[in-house]
């Protein structure tokens, strides 16, 4: 074989890779067409400062957290929404229950968000006015873990449900140990795509399922070329029966019996640890959060 | 014997592709006519010494070229019954060949010349065909489950049938070869032939091929007819027991009766090849064009095209869930 041959072998593979990679093209190219159709004026002119980027927890670089802030300045025309981050690493207990008394170290952050929203004064197109926020709290709380929260208000809230703050978190969760700044890239462009995009499909894609179709693909490719017999068998049952059929003289199925039993279903409980807690914010703020 | 042409004395050959008999000198058709003579030592046309197997009831001169057939080893007792001639031409199993090999992906690139493929023969195989009637009574229990939920609890209903057959079946001209230098797992997977081609027996089908007379008598490979007709009826009678979960057999017997037996030769396109000291075999089923046979690997195209794989539905599978993500 040639390489031609090679080629002219995986051509459908090339044309199906082709197809989906015009397809992503075809949609960055409406989102960015969209974006570029709308021009959101900001109108808040009460908040207090136009700084989006709080890495009090020193978990990026000065050269990454202006690269999010340039990002994040060019998506918030494009949604017509304020995008802030917060990281903290400092316990929130104190802080939360102060304000709420009594609530749960699952929500401290929550508790944080809302109130930092409320003072700053953040909102496009007024005071607690449309945006989002996410507050990454790099301490641990008593409970062993750290919490994440995603704050909406205004226009974000409502184009939000639990579902997709949940995929939104994930992704971000997926590269947040090893590389905060693509996490928080990825928080300000999913948020940008959600805005703009359908949102027809919620996939929680873990990372490693393509490689696992990749290997399987490649496994069952190699077993089908490999040509150990040497031919197929192509006779049958009835390859030589007259008639190319036997015949049933007597074919008899009786009832004799039947027995029922039964069991009671075990109902499945979420999973603890390692989880996720959600809540929907009180009063006009949405928002959802995830621990790690 | 041989056939030799009426108009020009070259020896005549039956041609596949034709259907008839062929001088390949002057183009003659239908032109042959049988010449006697029944050496085992010495070629009949040219007197140059021979070679033979203690099968060999058709060969090739090697000095003149000339196909020989022996007829003592075609005539009784080793008179064949029947004869299925050659319809894939020495070209067409070429083709055939190269196809199939162009179809293993990892078969070496420099596997099979195309120069060496004019050295495949057609061999005339020996096979005992075999006529049973197989009838089997079996008797069991099967189960058929149906399971539905309602609120929190799961019912799962089993019900018990009593499953009775009896099943008649008769096969016809079960194949078996009866030679000892091909090998029984290759001569199976040939089959099956188109049985209504078969004709009778005529010495001049054989000029222009190799052929053998049976190795072993019919009586000495029933066995293996039996063990195809035994596997055969028990498909069929498995296939026959449908919708149930569970079958326990509580009685079965299948019994066989051989009713007749034939003798018949089968058309197979033989092609040894010698590839980096290890020889290969290639058969082609001289009526059907199905090619039998193991290729080389080569591991450097394993890894290639298993990598290329890999890397390739690894990407489309990484674009298209970051295009699910942007949807």
């Amino acid at each position: 074989m040639t390489v031609k041959d090679y080629l002219c072998y995986f051509k459908w593979i090339y044309i199906i890779f082709a197809a989906v990679g015009l397809l992503a093209i075809v949609l960055h190219a409406g989102h960015w067409s969209i974006a570029k159709a709308v021009d959101y004026q900001r109108t808040n002119t009460a908040c207090q400062t136009k700084e989006r980027v709080f890495d009090y927890a020193d978990v990026l670089s000065g050269e990454e957290e202006e690269k999010l802030r340039s990002l994040i300045a060019r998506r918030e025309k494009q949604t017509g929404c304020d995008i802030v981050l917060v990281t903290l690493n400092e316990p929130l207990e104190e802080y939360a229950r102060a304000v709420e008394p009594g609530v749960d170290s699952s929500e401290y952050v929550r508790v944080y968000a809302e109130r930092q929203w409320e003072e700053k004064g953040f909102g496009y197109d007024r005071p607690d006015g449309d945006g989002v926020m996410l507050v990454d709290n790099w301490s641990r709380e008593d409970d062993g873990r750290i919490h994440t929260w995603l704050c909406t208000t205004g226009r974000a809230r409502d184009a939000y449900y639990t579902d997709d703050i949940d995929h939104l978190l994930d992704n971000v969760y997926r590269y947040v140990e090893e590389n905060p700044y693509r996490a928080y890239k990825t928080y300000v462009n999913d948020f940008y795509h959600d805005m703009l995009g359908w949102r027809l499909f919620h996939m929680n894609v873990p990372g490693f399922l393509p490689l696992l179709a990749g290997i399987i693909s490649c496994v069952i490719f190699i077993a089908l070329n490999w040509s150990s017999k040497g031919g197929k068998k192509t006779t049958t049952a009835v390859t030589y029966v007259a008639g190319r059929q036997p015949r049933f003289p007597v074919s008899e199925d009786r009832f004799l019996r039947k027995t029922v039993t039964s069991r009671k279903i075990e109902s499945t409980s979420v999973s603890g640890g390692g989880g996720r807690s959600h809540g929907g914010g009180g009063g006009h703020h949405g928002g959802g959060g995830h621990s790690r | 014997m041989l056939f030799k042409c009426k108009n020009c004395g070259g020896n005549t050959v039956y041609a596949p592709d034709k259907g008839k008999m062929y001088c390949p000198h002057c183009e003659s058709i239908d032109s042959e006519e049988k010449v006697g003579g029944n050496s085992l030592v010495q070629c009949v046309n040219c007197g140059a010494p021979i070679q033979l197997s203690e099968y060999t009831s058709a060969c090739r001169c090697e000095h003149c070229g000339t196909y020989l057939i022996f007829d003592e080893r075609v005539e009784e007792p080793f008179k064949p019954g029947l004869i299925l001639p050659f319809r894939v031409s020495r070209e067409l199993a070429v083709a055939h060949l190269e196809k199939e090999l162009k179809n293993r992906l990892f078969a070496p690139a420099d596997f099979l010349s195309a120069k060496s493929l004019e050295k495949m023969e057609g061999v005339y195989v020996p096979f005992w065909l075999y006529d049973y009637d197989a009838n089997y009574d079996f008797a069991g229990e099967g189960t058929r489950i149906r399971t539905w939920r309602n609120g929190n609890m799961e019912y799962t209903e089993t019900s018990y049938y009593e499953v009775g057959r009896k099943m008649e079946a008769d096969f016809e001209r079960v194949p078996v070869d009866a030679s000892y230098v091909m090998e029984d797992g290759v001569m199976d997977l040939m089959e099956p032939y188109r049985y209504q081609e078969l004709t009778d027996f005529e010495p001049k089908y054989m000029s222009g091929f190799l052929s053998e007379r049976y190795n072993q008598r019919e009586d000495e490979l029933a066995d293996r007819a039996e063990g195809k007709v035994r596997e055969a009826s028990e498909n069929l009678l498995q296939g026959s027991l449908t919708g149930y979960a569970t079958v326990r057999p509580y009685h079965k017997n299948l019994r066989i009766h051989k009713k007749d037996t034939c003798y018949a030769l089968m058309p197979v396109w033989q092609y040894v090849y010698r590839y980096r000291d290890k020889t290969y075999q290639y058969h082609v089923n001289g009526q059907t064009g199905k090619v039998v046979g193991v290729t080389p690997v080569s591991r450097a195209k394993v890894l290639a095209y298993g990598a290329s794989v890999f890397v390739m539905v690894t990407a489309i599978c990484s674009l298209a869930v970051h295009v699910l993500e942007i949807l």
